[in-house]
């Protein structure tokens, strides 16, 4: 992962671990007439929902909703230095406030950008369904790429020539040229897994010169090895149940969490692909929505029950919890964002802020 | 990250939430049913082969009890308590879900506002005079709805003289109850009225980590919060003789009430709240002519239930413009004639035909009707030496869907006190209006939904002595063509028609009279539940249930100690996650102080356990105290 990229070479450079200064408590983000509601009288809420590090900020998204998912107003990046706190906003909506509504990922690419797909009113029809590309120097929106019709964006992963992102409607991925941003430069690529009822894609990552995606079904999950160009596919991988998220390890591995069954499974890419569950969460955690490495710490967030875990991937005796932390009722964690090994912030969906998190790590 | 998985956490506990609001479980010789009391069976004659267990009212004087709470006495009964006194409950069947049971008063069909379950915390427990339940898939008895059985409401009846009663209590939490029943001659008949007020704070403590993957996290105690309610019943029946071979009973009962939805632990909603009301009227002509019995009863429920500050994500204040309040109302109405006659000494035939139609009208469902249209025939045939067959048909046409409930049951007494059984029975449910039109947050209907299918056989023994009453079953349900809620890519919640599924148990209940008054009961289930398209098992089904009991009645002292277990039981559909297992002990002792005015004190989860919840994150009550005066002329 890029992001992890200026840490390491922090921590190289100095010879130690690195540390980030700790992030502020907690940070409210902009309500009401900040988020440029369509209808004055119906202001939607933040509801933050991506994070990703980029050029020394965070940066999230929001999802400017109201209680009822209906999109309020155009879709924001917030962005902030976490010791600090103070929170600036980019408005991904255009000219008109609808060319970006209801943003989830935002990921940076290898030269910087900052590229979020914003899903609209999840018809598959609207015109605020778009990849959006952002400078993180200038803050402010670069490009856009429309979707085509049919189509709803879920996760996106820019290759040196590619925008991918996966279609919520269907278990395909699809592709953007990077320098034109024209419409599927190649044929979609189906990325299926065995579903009872429903199957989508999960997410796409680019991850050591290889474009990963995963669906997610009700009763499997499989993670597909793919070409950064063609989208060929190199491998495939079932994972668990209703994978949610994923996220490479240094070493060349991938960690994919399950809300199905709330495991993990750990994802080896060689002498072949394959991948094994090698953490169940206890019966008290579910809906489990993020995962993120530092090294051989892995950092989750288990919705339905407010927490962050921090588990120690190379514990003696298998992945051991060594940290939990709460972030109280109804704040619904959605993201989390390692800051280095032992700090980590969290985008809470339920109230809308930003918070570090406190681990409890018992004896 | 995605949008789908934000809407995870909160679409499926909303359309579980959401789907109870539209629509989130015999006499003499009949069927092997044992009153909880240690009497003489009077069940249900509708369902003579079938497992049964008749739990009396009167069993519970001097303790307060809510209709859940005494159903859970019987074997093959669990409910689906989402949280404390006044909270929505649901009943559960052989592992059957809530809608899969049918439940009636006094005969007549009721069902929650969209079609579905039944909320048993808004029936009055003081209004009735005992609940029959029957095990099995019972469609050709009960009609469409009966995969788990049905459970027959029975209210007080009327006496030939006046005769009358009144409870009040108060105890933790801010709970009080009054209640008053009067029974008199009327005319050439009699009439019983009875009215019960119920309240509560809901606002117990209970416990729960903040940190549960850490091994020995600690507990922090929460106060629970927007959890009252407040309800009031009221009852009227009245029966006439009119004639030497005809009569008439009338049937009035409603209930109005309002609580707090307190959402779960994890994700309170201090700002919900629900506001409902219900009624149900039956009107019944009975007659003889010779051998011939008949009925014709007309009926008709009428319920509306309105949700204020309910959102999709949790609360929102009710009055803003994002949010409104959403009413529901349901109704139904229905004809039904019944003939029973001998053809020849060996056989008593039971005819029925019935038609109705019920509707549905609220923001989330729009306004729908449907015809009902229902012929039955039973037959109990006596074959001689103890041996008689229940067979029966019955054919159901709900909106446009259409099926038959074919039943067959066999009894056998081969000496006086031992009774073998067995049956089988096949059947439907219909999907109810939420499930295939309600459209609220993120859950939406589906009109293409099909019936639900089950059939099921169960065999089973009685040994009703007079110092011990044994009965044990074993059974085996398979169920297809579930409907089940599941997430519709991008951003819904949407019922299928995708489940697969095997029961099979086993139920045994045994009662103790003991000397100087006590009586001992015991029941204990087993359920394996299994997913049949994966092999895992069946989530919120718990194999093991144990409700042991030891109380006496008197004429001056009475008491009584339980326990009730269940077993700990899996969360999700993949084996991985379970909800605990949960052990409750209550105690309860009265005395007469004076003439029949008896105080009682009861105490419930002596030991005080406030981390239990149910699957929902719905924290359950801790150590509670109630104290009791009742008196009965």
């Amino acid at each position: 992962m890029k992001r992890l990229a200026l840490p390491f070479a922090l921590l190289l450079a100095c010879g130690g671990p690195f540390r980030a200064p700790p992030p502020v408590e907690s940070i409210a983000l902009p309500a009401g007439s900040q988020l440029k509601p369509y209808d004055s009288s119906q202001p939607g809420k933040a509801r933050p929902q991506g994070l990703e590090q980029a050029a020394g900020r965070v940066y999230v998204t929001l999802s400017n909703q109201r209680d009822d998912f209906s999109n309020a107003g155009p879709g924001f990046l917030a962005y902030f230095v976490p010791s600090v706190g103070t929170v600036s906003l980019i408005d991904l909506g255009g000219a008109d406030g609808h060319q970006c509504q209801n943003p989830g990922f935002v990921r940076a690419s290898a030269d910087g950008r900052l590229h979020v797909p914003c899903s609209g009113d999840f018809s598959g029809a609207d015109g605020a369904r778009a990849i959006v590309e952002v400078d993180p120097l200038a803050n402010i929106v670069t490009r856009r790429a429309a979707i085509p019709d049919g189509r709803v964006p879920n996760g996106v992963a820019a290759t040196a020539n590619r925008i991918w992102t996966g279609d919520a409607f269907s278990t395909t991925v699809f592709a953007f040229d990077r320098a034109t941003l024209a419409a599927d430069p190649v044929a979609p690529v189906p990325v299926d897994c065995p579903k009872s009822v429903f199957s989508y894609v999960a997410d796409v990552i680019a991850f050591k010169n290889d474009l990963w995606a995963l669906c997610g079904s009700d009763i499997s999950g499989a993670l597909y090895r793919l070409d950064p160009d063609t989208g060929a596919v190199r491998g495939q991988v079932i994972v668990g149940p209703n994978p949610t998220e994923m996220a490479g390890l240094d070493d060349g591995r991938l960690v994919v969490v399950n809300a199905g069954d709330s495991t993990i499974s750990l994802v080896a890419v060689s002498p072949t692909l394959s991948a094994q569950k090698v953490f169940t969460f206890s019966s008290q955690n579910g809906a489990l929505q993020d995962i993120r490495a530092w090294g051989h710490i892995l950092f989750t967030v288990a919705s339905a029950f407010n927490t962050a875990q921090r588990i120690d991937l190379d514990a003696q005796g298998g992945p051991k919890v060594v940290g939990e932390a709460s972030f109280g009722a109804n704040s619904g964690p959605y993201n989390i964002l390692p800051l280095d090994d032992t700090q980590a912030i969290v985008s809470n969906r339920g109230t809308n802020t930003i918070a570090a998190a406190h681990w409890v790590t018992g004896q | 990250m995605p949008p789908l998985s934000a809407l995870r956490r909160y679409l499926i506990p909303f359309a579980l939430a959401a789907a109870p609001l539209a629509r989130a479980q015999e006499a003499g010789e009949q069927g092997e049913t044992i009153e909880v009391q240690g009497q003489k069976p009077s069940g249900s004659p509708r369902a003579p082969a079938a497992a049964g267990t008749v739990v009396e009212g009167a069993q519970f004087g001097g303790e307060i009890r809510s209709v859940g709470e005494m159903l859970l006495a019987a074997p093959g009964v669990s409910v689906h308590a989402m949280g404390g006194p006044g909270q929505a409950a649901t009943l559960s069947l052989r592992g059957a879900s809530a809608d899969q049971s049918v439940v009636l008063l006094d005969g007549i069909p009721l069902q929650g506002p969209g079609g579905g379950a039944v909320d048993l915390s808004t029936l009055p427990a003081t209004l009735l005079d005992k609940m029959v339940i029957s095990r099995g898939v019972l469609g050709a008895q009960f009609g469409p709805g009966a995969l788990g059985g049905a459970v027959e409401l029975v209210p007080r009846s009327g006496r030939g003289t006046w005769t009358g009663g009144a409870t009040a209590s108060i105890g933790s939490f801010g709970t009080a109850l009054l209640a008053a029943d009067a029974s008199m001659p009327v005319g050439q008949g009699n009439a019983v009225l009875a009215v019960q007020g119920d309240r509560t704070d809901g606002d117990f403590i209970y416990s729960r980590q903040l940190t549960p993957e850490i091994p020995g996290s600690p507990y922090y105690d929460f106060t629970r919060e927007n959890a009252d309610a407040t309800r009031g019943s009221a009852l009227l029946r009245v029966s006439q003789e009119l004639g030497a071979d005809l009569g008439a009973d009338l049937l009035l009962q409603g209930s109005a009430g309002s609580r707090g939805l307190p959402g779960s632990s994890a994700d309170p909603t201090p700002l919900s709240r629900e506001l409902d009301q219900g009624g149900v009227a039956g009107l019944r002509l009975r007659g003889a002519a010779g051998d011939l019995g008949w009925s014709l009863r007309g009926s008709g429920t009428l319920d509306h239930i309105e949700l204020r500050g309910v959102s999709a994500i949790g609360d929102c204040q009710d009055g803003a413009p994002d949010c409104p309040r959403e009413d529901q109302r349901s109704s139904s109405l229905r004809g039904e004639g019944e003939l029973r006659f001998p053809l020849g000494e060996a056989n008593a035939f039971d005819v029925l035909a019935g038609a109705g139609a019920e509707s549905v009208d609220g923001a989330g469902t729009g306004e729908h009707q449907r015809g009902l249209l229902s012929l039955a025939v039973r037959d109990d045939v006596s074959l001689g030496a103890g041996v008689s067959l229940h067979p029966g048909l019955r054919f159901d046409r709900i909106g446009a869907e259409s099926g038959l409930s074919p039943s067959l049951g066999v009894r056998w007494n081969p000496s006086p006190p031992l009774t073998l059984r067995a049956a089988w029975g096949l059947s439907f449910r219909a999907p109810t209006f939420s499930e295939l039109y309600l459209m609220r947050g993120g859950a939406v209907g589906n009109p293409e939904l099909l019936p639900e299918r089950a059939w099921s056989v169960d065999a089973g023994a009685e040994w009703r002595g007079s110092l011990l009453t044994l009965s044990a079953s074993a059974f085996w349900s398979s169920y297809r063509d579930l409907i089940l809620y599941q997430l519709f890519p991008p951003a819904r919640v949407k019922p299928f028609n995708v489940g697969e599924a095997r029961i099979a148990g086993v139920e045994l209940q045994a009662i103790v009279p003991l000397p100087a008054g006590f009586l001992a009961s015991l029941s204990w289930s087993f359920l394996d539940a299994v997913n049949r398209s994966d092999g895992h098992s069946l989530a919120y089904r718990p194999p093991h249930r144990i409700f042991a009991r030891l109380a006496r009645r008197g004429d001056s002292v009475e008491g009584y100690g339980e326990v009730s277990y269940t077993s700990s039981f899996p969360r999700n559909n993949f084996d991985t996650a379970f909800v605990g297992s949960q052990l409750l002990l209550n105690a309860g002792a009265g005395l007469r102080v004076l003439g029949p005015l008896w105080i009682d004190v009861e105490a419930k989860n002596l030991l005080d356990n406030r981390t239990y919840e149910d699957v929902f994150q719905y924290p359950l009550p801790g150590f509670s105290l109630a104290a009791i005066a009742r008196a009965r002329i």
